[in-house]
Parts: structure tokens; C-alpha cells; sequence
């Protein structure tokens, strides 16, 4: 036998108790995975739709809160399209749209001369033709959501479009969009001569310092933030709202999960506090007494974690699979975050035991003894 | 020659609330290596008092215990005496319900270094010296009183202790129990050239011992005793 198995042995003994505390950890574990998962991807999930793109630097509106509400007028493209190291300009309209069935899809609007065409990777139908209206171009996921079929018809906010292609992006947002001619976007949205981003390529050779000096010609026009591409939304404030409230809630499901630790062990320190003046009768150091506790934590909180992985992993598919969530974003936590919270939580239910560990050395033996 | 001294009592005065029960005063007393005494006296006389003051489990209010002529005071200098040269057997036997006989045993061997086959092998030699090896594997509320404290002598000497202290060692047994336990006590006691100091409200136990303490009023008498059974000094 070894301190390992001894401390099994002893949370073993309440059963019930134990496996309690460790769902506990386990959901703490799995609701922090999920939910800091959830406010990470919206952020990465928007990130992968632009770099699909090729696009370097992307222009918003600046002090917008809402991510997709700023708009700009369509006229700045122009004159980013003048500035020195810039090789291509492209605005594009975003907005959720109304469609068959009371659904939801991103609706995106690109101008017929957009860069955006060049790198459609079309499933199958065609591109429009140069001067072709009220036709769109359906993410495969959509489509197959909405059984759409190249030479059906798909409604826009009550406006019929004719489905010419199914494209075949990668990243779930442009999986899930819809895109349609810049101007008839513009129309059915009563945003005419407006667009949400805009995407600027560099010319080549590119770099960063070309990116800055760009940057701040940019912003330099008026009121507008650039950021590279892999960076939108960075420091974008509603997602950032979302990520603390997330975080947030992420950090007090983790800190109940080690309240429940110490809670447990405190009452097994109670309880037990005869056997625990025994083991100093038999030569224990209060350390290894401590020892012995703080292994039960960790037993707790590792086997939690482990739980809290396994339900982390089937929260965040879960949440995917909802349609009003999996339809936009797609909420894979990482390896880094998994490990980084079952880590946390192993750590943190060391330390909660520590307390309790504390406890149960700080009663003189011959009283731990003498209690009933 | 005289036997060397293994712990002494000097000048030790011990009281609880506050000083207004008087469990021991000013007490002084010696014991040898290869001693057996017996600690007799009334319910609440301060006999387990005495007992855990000669481990260090208590500490005196007045006075200093000595730990073979050096007198000690630091708490985990006497768990490290507890460890490797005190042994302790209880009434209530104190074994750790949900361990088995042999690992209830292997407890007392952590932290003396052994690894965890030896610390099994031994714990199985100790359960055949007291006669319990088919037992090795049954928890405690499987074995029977007499059973049960065999498994908590075995723990006791597992260590090969100098000092056995054992506190009303009968106290829960019947007396064919009582018998082949103080039997397998003495036995161990001279086997191993330990020293016992045994609790007892029962005369005719007291008296296998070589020495016998009275406790009364808070003060120490001692007696011969009148005879000393089995007792091969």
C-alpha cells in the first residue's frame, strides 16, 4: 500500500460524498472549458472567415460597439485604393438576414468587382455574370440546411434571390452565409452605398512595416480602425463584453468546483480527527499527515478534471450543435485551454485541500485522541 | 549494572481546564529499558494521562519528560521517537476501518523509509507473530475484538520499538481474550527486549509486570509487585 492508494481508500468511504465532489469539480472544469471555448471561438471562428479570404488589413468602422453594426461609406474604398503598397480594395455589407422558414442566415453583399470573387471556391453553379442581380452564392452548410440547390430560389428579408452556386469555404461562418450583389444587399437593407468591412491587400512584397505605414494612411482618412486580418476583433468591445462574461462565469463555476474540495475535506478532517491523532501516535509528521490530505484533494480534483475534459469536449459540441450557435460559430476549445483549466483545477483543488490539511494538524494529538 | 534509563518523568506536573483538574503532581519517575510496569488506579486518576506523556503525545504543564537521559520538548522530535522506538497499543484498538489487518499495519511503517514490498513483508511477518496471517486481508469490522487488538500489537511492534505503552490493552476484551493477549504482549515484550508499560484496572494483569505505579490524588506510588508472572527479567 502507498499514500496513493491509502487516500483512495479514504474517499472511499464515502462514496456517494466523493463522487459528488467530484462531479462537481468536473462540471466546474467542463463549464470553464465551454464557456471560455464559446467567447474564444467567436472571435477565432470570424478570424477564419477573413483569412479564407486573402485579405491583409481590414478596415471597420471605428467606436462601434456591435461587431457587424458600424458602417462606413462605400466611397472610402476609392480612396483607400489610392494610398501607396495597397494593390487591392474591397467593401463588403454584412447583415443577418430573414429567410425561408423564419430562419437566419449572414447575408453578405460584395461589389461585382470585388477581390472577394477571385477565390470563391464553388461546389458547384457558376459566379454572376458582370451586371447579374437578385442572384446569390450559398455556403454549402446553409444550403444543405435550407435544402437549397443551384436554380432554387432563397429569400433575403422577403426579397427572392436565385441560388447560382454553392461555394465551398471551410471556415463555418462562410460556410453558413449567403452572398449576394453589394448593391442588392445594400437595397433590401436600406444601406445604400454603405459596407460593414474592407479588405485591403498589400501589394508585394508586403511586411509589416509596409502594414503599418498603410494602417496609419488608412486611419489617417477619418474615423476608421485597421487591423490585420488574423487580429479582427481583437479588441473588439461587445466581444470582448462577451469574453469577460464568460470568463467570468468560466472562473466561478471553477472556484465552486474547489469550494466543493474543501468542503469535502473539511468534513472528512472533521470526522476523522480520532484517526488523524492516531496516525500522530504512530509516528506521522504533521506534514505527512498534511500529505495525505492534500493527495485526497488532488484525487478529487484530477479525476474531476478528467470528467470536466471529457464533458468540456460534449458541452462545446453540444453548443454547436444548436443551430442559433453552430450556425455561426463553431466552439472548439483548444489543447492549450483544456489542459491550461484541467491544470487550474488540479492546482486549485490542491490548494483547497490545504486548508482543511491546516485543520487537521492544528489539534494536539492527545485531544484528537481523546475525541469520541 | 543498572539498566539504562529509557524515559523519565522529571518534576512533571499536569492539569487541564485551566488548571482546575489536577491530573498529575509534580511527578517524577524513572523507567529502565527491559522494564514492565504497571500503571494501576481509580477511572480518571490520570493513568492515560501518564501514558501520553511518556510518548509525548502530551505535553507536561510543569516539568520535562527525558527521552533516554536528554530531556525533549520539540513535538516532531517525538513523533520520531513515536515512530521508531515507541510503540502504542490502545483499549479501543484504533485500528483505520477502511484499511485492511496487514495495511492497518504497513501504516505505521510510512515515513521509516522502507519501500512498499518491504513494508508488506513485514507487516506479514508481524501478523504471523501474533497469529493472524489468514487474516491479512480482512478490514476490521471483520475481525473479532481479540482479533482486532492482535492487529493493533502488530502495528506497535512493527517498528521494533523500544518502549510498548499500552493503555487498557483488556479493556474490550473478555478474559480468555484478555489472557492470550497480555500472553502475546509479554511474549513480544521479552523476544525483543522492549520495555511495557501497561494501564490496567485489573490487579492480577498489574502484577505480571515487575513494577507497579499507583495513581492516586495526582501523585505517584510505587510498589514491587508482589510477583511477576512469566515475567523473565
Amino acid at each position: 500500500m502507498n499514500h496513493l492508494q491509502l487516500a483512495f481508500r479514504n474517499l472511499k468511504r464515502r462514496p456517494a460524498r466523493s463522487i459528488l465532489t467530484a462531479l462537481g469539480v468536473a462540471l466546474a472544469v467542463g463549464s470553464f472549458i465551454t464557456l471560455y471555448g464559446l467567447s474564444r471561438s467567436v472571435q477565432q471562428n470570424v478570424q477564419q472567415s477573413f483569412e479564407e479570404r486573402g485579405t491583409d488589413l481590414t478596415v471597420r468602422r471605428r467606436g462601434i460597439a456591435e461587431p457587424f453594426g458600424g458602417t462606413m461609406p462605400q466611397s472610402i474604398i476609392a480612396e483607400i485604393a489610392e494610398i501607396a503598397g495597397v494593390e487591392a480594395v474591397s467593401g463588403q455589407l454584412l447583415s443577418f438576414a430573414a429567410t425561408d422558414n423564419d430562419d437566419h442566415v449572414i447575408a453578405f453583399g460584395w461589389a461585382a468587382d470585388s477581390f472577394y470573387w477571385e477565390d470563391v471556391p464553388l461546389l458547384e453553379g457558376r459566379l454572376p455574370r458582370p451586371g447579374e442581380r437578385k442572384v446569390a452564392i450559398v455556403g454549402k452548410d446553409i444550403a444543405r440546411t435550407l435544402d437549397k440547390h443551384v436554380g432554387d430560389d432563397i429569400s433575403l428579408l422577403g426579397d427572392k434571390f436565385r441560388v447560382i452556386g454553392i461555394s465551398n469555404y471551410t471556415s463555418i461562418i462562410n460556410r453558413n452565409a449567403v452572398v449576394v450583389e453589394l448593391a442588392d444587399l445594400q437595397e433590401i437593407t436600406f444601406r445604400t452605398g454603405a459596407v460593414t468591412f474592407i479588405s485591403v491587400k498589400l501589394a508585394p512584397p508586403g511586411g509589416a512595416e509596409e502594414a503599418d505605414r498603410v494602417t496609419k494612411a488608412i486611419e489617417g482618412l477619418g474615423q476608421f480602425s485597421v487591423t490585420k486580418s488574423e487580429g479582427v476583433l481583437q479588441n473588439d468591445s461587445l466581444i470582448g463584453l462577451l469574453s469577460a462574461v464568460s470568463t467570468s462565469m468560466a472562473w466561478v463555476a471553477l472556484l465552486m468546483g474547489v469550494l466543493m474540495v474543501l468542503n469535502t475535506l473539511l468534513m472528512a478532517v472533521l470526522e476523522r480527527t480520532r484517526e488523524i491523532g492516531i496516525l500522530s501516535a504512530i509516528g506521522w509528521s504533521k506534514e505527512r499527515i498534511m500529505g495525505a490530505l492534500v493527495i485526497e484533494g488532488f484525487i478529487l480534483s484530477a479525476l474531476g478534471s478528467a470528467l470536466g475534459v471529457a464533458i468540456g469536449i460534449a458541452g462545446s459540441r453540444l453548443l454547436s450543435a444548436i443551430p442559433a450557435i453552430g450556425r455561426y460559430i463553431a466552439v472548439r476549445p483548444t489543447p492549450g485551454l483544456i489542459v491550461a483549466t484541467a491544470v487550474a483545477a488540479i492546482v486549485l483543488g490542491i490548494l483547497g485541500s490545504l486548508y482543511p490539511a491546516i485543520v487537521a494538524t492544528r489539534a494536539s494529538p492527545a485531544e484528537a485522541l481523546e475525541r469520541a | 549494572m543498572a539498566a539504562k534509563p529509557l524515559v523519565a518523568l522529571d518534576h512533571v506536573g499536569h492539569s487541564f481546564d485551566d488548571g482546575r483538574i489536577v491530573a498529575l503532581k509534580d511527578v517524577s519517575l524513572t523507567i529502565a529499558e527491559g522494564d514492565s510496569v504497571a500503571i494501576v488506579g481509580a477511572s480518571g486518576s490520570g493513568k492515560s494521562t501518564l501514558i501520553l506523556l511518556l510518548c509525548g503525545i502530551r505535553v507536561p504543564v510543569t516539568g520535562r519528560v527525558l527521552w533516554r537521559n536528554r530531556p525533549v520538548a520539540d513535538p516532531q522530535a517525538w513523533t520520531v521517537i513515536r515512530r521508531s522506538e515507541i510503540g502504542i497499543v490502545f483499549q479501543e484498538f484504533n485500528l483505520f476501518p477502511t484499511l485492511t489487518a496487514r495495511e492497518n499495519i504497513e501504516v505505521a511503517m510510512f515515513g521509516t523509509g522502507l519501500g512498499a514490498s518491504e513494508r508488506r513483508r513485514r507487516a506479514d511477518a508481524a501478523l504471523e507473530t501474533v497469529g493472524l496471517t489468514d487474516r491479512a486481508t480482512h478490514l476490521p469490522h471483520e475481525l473479532s475484538g481479540g482479533e482486532r487488538q492482535r492487529v493493533a500489537i502488530a502495528r506497535c511492534i512493527i517498528n521494533n520499538p523500544k518502549l510498548i505503552l499500552a493503555d487498557e490493552p483488556t479493556g474490550n476484551l473478555d478474559s480468555v481474550n484478555a489472557e492470550a493477549i497480555l500472553d502475546l504482549l509479554f511474549e513480544l515484550k521479552r523476544a525483543r527486549g522492549a520495555t511495557l508499560v501497561m494501564v490496567t484496572h485489573e490487579p492480577s494483569y498489574a502484577e505480571r509486570c515487575a513494577r507497579q505505579i499507583r495513581i492516586k490524588d495526582g501523585n505517584v506510588y510505587e510498589q514491587r509487585a508482589r510477583r511477576a508472572r512469566q515475567e523473565a527479567m
